[in-house]
């Protein structure tokens, strides 16, 4: 067993914080976020759509497995919304559990991103 | 040079330069000899001791960068020599090799124990003794290298937190010079809050009324706290000047659209008390519910109705507020989200519900404050409060408006008085999209330099150009204001009537003239609305203090002369100051 631990170290306990889907036809993208969503997320979410061809896909964030949601988690959602074309993105945030749903409802963000 | 190896010289000795120091501690002369021979010729420098005492002696004052120690020496053997080198050494690691005939492994072993870092048996060879040398000066050099680095890195870290230390110092001048002191305004902000991008501000409005921000930044640290600056400066310039909180959001939003990364934005709560304390017009982005605490005892939750600033254009901005009325006694009660999240041992949140209900439990107003925070540490029992807890609670209290402020009036002094006039006059859409109120007042400031006036012309002024508005064009009925229904019917209607205006002028005009000691201000409002009979509302309602918001009784305590005239849609107002100031003189309203 290495002393110094592995790469991936720090999401210890959660295999996959993060994983990528995409629809068939590519025009649907689907983000699952398990455990925190936090700002120890914020490289890996960039990633997801950074690399994006098509700014005309639409997205899907699925928090059936996502515990707790911060400020700095709403930050990356306006980054995804800047990037998937701002008022013309679109964009679902599902699955919400009421503690999340109310952070989201405090924040207003339902003005700017489907909310499930 | 025997075969050719000389040590590189060594820039740790003490003296910087030469090679590599070894002190050879035995009691015998013809080992110390052999020894001596093998490491000159190596080119190391080298001295002797002839026991444990000695050594310990040649060590503190030669300083060898490693030690040849024997066990079996007099005085002091070399377990406690070695026991006592290493200690004298601290920090610094000096490698210590035994030299022994021993071969039991206890002794061997207790040579380890006490601080030795190899052994070296007879017969002494050359190479060996070179190999672990080498050996050990690697790991010795790889010491010293952490050493450095462990002490820059040290200096850093105390650099940095002397940096942080003057700019909280800076920061906390420049964000918290308000009126958070204010007998009315009980708060909690933890003295980290600003290196959270927590805010609290609070500041009087020059018609006596107040407004409040509490304020969060998404992130940590000074990138959070950097973005307090901009906005302590506008809501402090802006409610100076008189701008209600619905163009304060607006200025702050265009600023922080500007200056902010996309995934940086502010959420904040706005709340402005008018001067009779009788009106709370709330805005709020992305803050949890604003609570009032009734003088029965109930309470009410008002959420959050828009997105936190910073986040859409100005253009896409709800500035939509709610108007809420309230009374003397009053409660309203702000707070951040580290409130609710706070959790207990379990993870439970504290959540609004218990918030609200700690508040209605109360039944002393006063006790409340301290027993919100009694009840959420009970909650959270040993987990610690977090530093992004902010909490405010303002009383209603209109004798505290209507009193003088205490702060020293600002080093202007009137300029000479001159003879001039201004005259505005605004058509429905600019009267949708521009509060004439401040900008007249910055003239009036400028040209004539009134600043300790300015309370009162501004409540005048404000007086004035409500009435020719909200009456004369809207047609707007003040009686409305007195049931807490009629009150938001009030202000809805308003809002309505305002949109919808498409005919339609007030014109403001001011005229400035000396008087020998000073100057005299004639305000001259006309509207073409309608109008009212004047002489039917005057007399009785010259008790009535809250018809015209703090009205005609109070304009008739601060001017000289108030005159209504046409078909009440024109009014005459006229304000004397200089030496023998006869018509401010008369502090007590009606």
């Amino acid at each position: 067993m290495a002393p110094w631990g592995v790469p991936g170290d720090r999401h210890k306990g959660r295999f996959m914080p993060l994983t990528i889907q995409r629809s068939d036809d590519d025009r649907v993208v689907t983000i699952t976020i398990s455990g925190r969503f936090d700002f120890d997320l914020h490289q890996e979410f960039r990633q997801a759509f950074e690399h994006a061809e098509d700014e005309e896909a639409s997205y899907v964030i699925d928090l059936a497995q996502a515990e707790y949601m911060d400020s700095s988690a709403l930050g990356m959602l306006l980054l995804l919304r800047e990037r998937a074309g701002g008022d013309r993105a679109d964009i679902s945030i599902v699955n919400c559990s009421p503690a999340i749903n109310k952070i989201l409802t405090i924040s207003n963000f339902h003005k700017l991103f489907k909310v499930a | 040079m025997a075969d050719g190896n000389t040590p590189q010289p060594n820039p740790d000795t003490p003296s910087g330069v030469g090679a590599t120091r070894v002190l050879i501690a035995d009691d015998d002369h013809v080992n110390r000899l052999i020894l001596k021979a093998i490491l000159a010729k190596e080119g190391y420098a080298v001295e002797v001791a002839e026991d444990g005492r000695e050594a310990v002696a040649r060590f503190t004052e030669w300083q060898p960068d490693l030690v040849l120690m024997d066990v079996m020496m007099p005085v002091l053997d070399g377990y406690e020599a070695t026991r006592e080198i290493k200690a004298l050494a601290g920090d610094a690691f000096v490698p210590v090799i035994f030299l022994t005939a021993l071969s039991d492994e206890a002794a061997l072993a207790r040579c380890v124990a006490v601080g030795g870092d190899d052994f070296l048996t007879k017969p002494y060879s050359r190479v060996i003794l070179k190999a672990k040398i080498d050996a050990l000066e690697r790991v010795r050099r790889l010491h010293v290298t952490l050493r450095q680095q462990r002490d820059e890195l040290a200096g850093h870290q105390r650099r940095l937190l002397q940096e942080h230390q003057v700019a909280e110092k800076v920061l906390a001048k420049i964000v918290h010079s308000g009126s958070l002191d204010a007998s009315q305004i009980k708060y909690l902000l933890s003295p980290m809050a600003i290196f959270n991008g927590d805010m609290l501000l609070a500041a009087r409005k020059p018609s006596g009324g107040l407004h409040v921000m509490l304020g969060d930044f998404t992130g940590h640290g000074l990138s959070a706290a950097i973005g307090t600056v901009p906005v302590a400066d506008i809501f402090y310039g802006m409610t100076d000047k008189g701008f209600s909180i619905g163009d304060i959001l607006a200025t702050i939003n265009d600023k922080l659209r500007v200056i902010l990364p996309t995934d940086v934005f502010f959420a904040a709560v706005l709340l402005e008390l008018d001067a009779n304390h009788s009106k709370l017009t709330i805005w709020n982005g992305g803050i949890p519910d604003v609570a009032i605490r009734r003088v029965d005892g109930r309470v009410e939750a008002l959420p959050s109705d828009h997105l936190p600033l910073g986040v859409i254009e100005n253009e896409q901005l709800d500035r939509a507020v709610r108007v809420v009325e309230v009374e003397a006694g009053d409660r309203i009660v702000a707070f951040s989200d580290g409130f609710i999240e706070a959790h207990n041992p379990e993870g439970e949140m504290f959540g609004l519900e218990r918030l609200v209900a700690t508040l209605a439990s109360e039944a002393d107003p006063d006790s409340m404050f301290d027993g919100l925070l009694r009840t959420l540490g009970d909650f959270v029992g040993e987990g610690a409060l977090g530093d992004d807890l902010s909490l405010v609670e303002i009383t209603c209290d209109p004798a505290w408006a209507l009193a003088r402020s205490s702060e020293a009036p600002r080093a202007f002094r009137p300029r000479a008085p001159m003879r001039w006039s201004i005259s505005i006059e605004l058509v429905p859409d600019t009267l949708r999209s521009v509060d004439p109120l401040p900008l007249v007042m910055h003239l009036l400031m400028d040209l004539q330099g009134l600043q300790e006036h300015r309370e009162q012309l501004y409540a005048v002024l404000m007086e004035l150009f409500s009435n020719a508005l909200d009456h004369g064009l809207l047609g707007l009925d003040s009686a409305l204001k007195q049931t807490p229904e009629g009150f938001v019917r009030y202000y809805e209607l308003r809002k309505q009537r305002l949109a919808e205006l498409d005919h339609g002028r007030v014109r403001i005009s001011l005229d400035h003239e000396p008087d020998g000691r000073g100057g005299s201000l004639r305000f001259t409002v006309v509207d073409d609305g309608p109008g009212f009979d004047h002489s039917r509302v005057f007399a009785p309602l010259e008790e009535n203090v809250s018809f015209f918001g703090r009205g005609i009784p109070l304009l008739k305590s601060i001017c000289e002369h108030l005159e209504y005239t046409g078909d009440g849609n024109q009014v005459e107002a006229v304000y004397r100051w200089g030496d023998n100031e006869a018509g401010a003189d008369s502090a007590t309203h009606d």
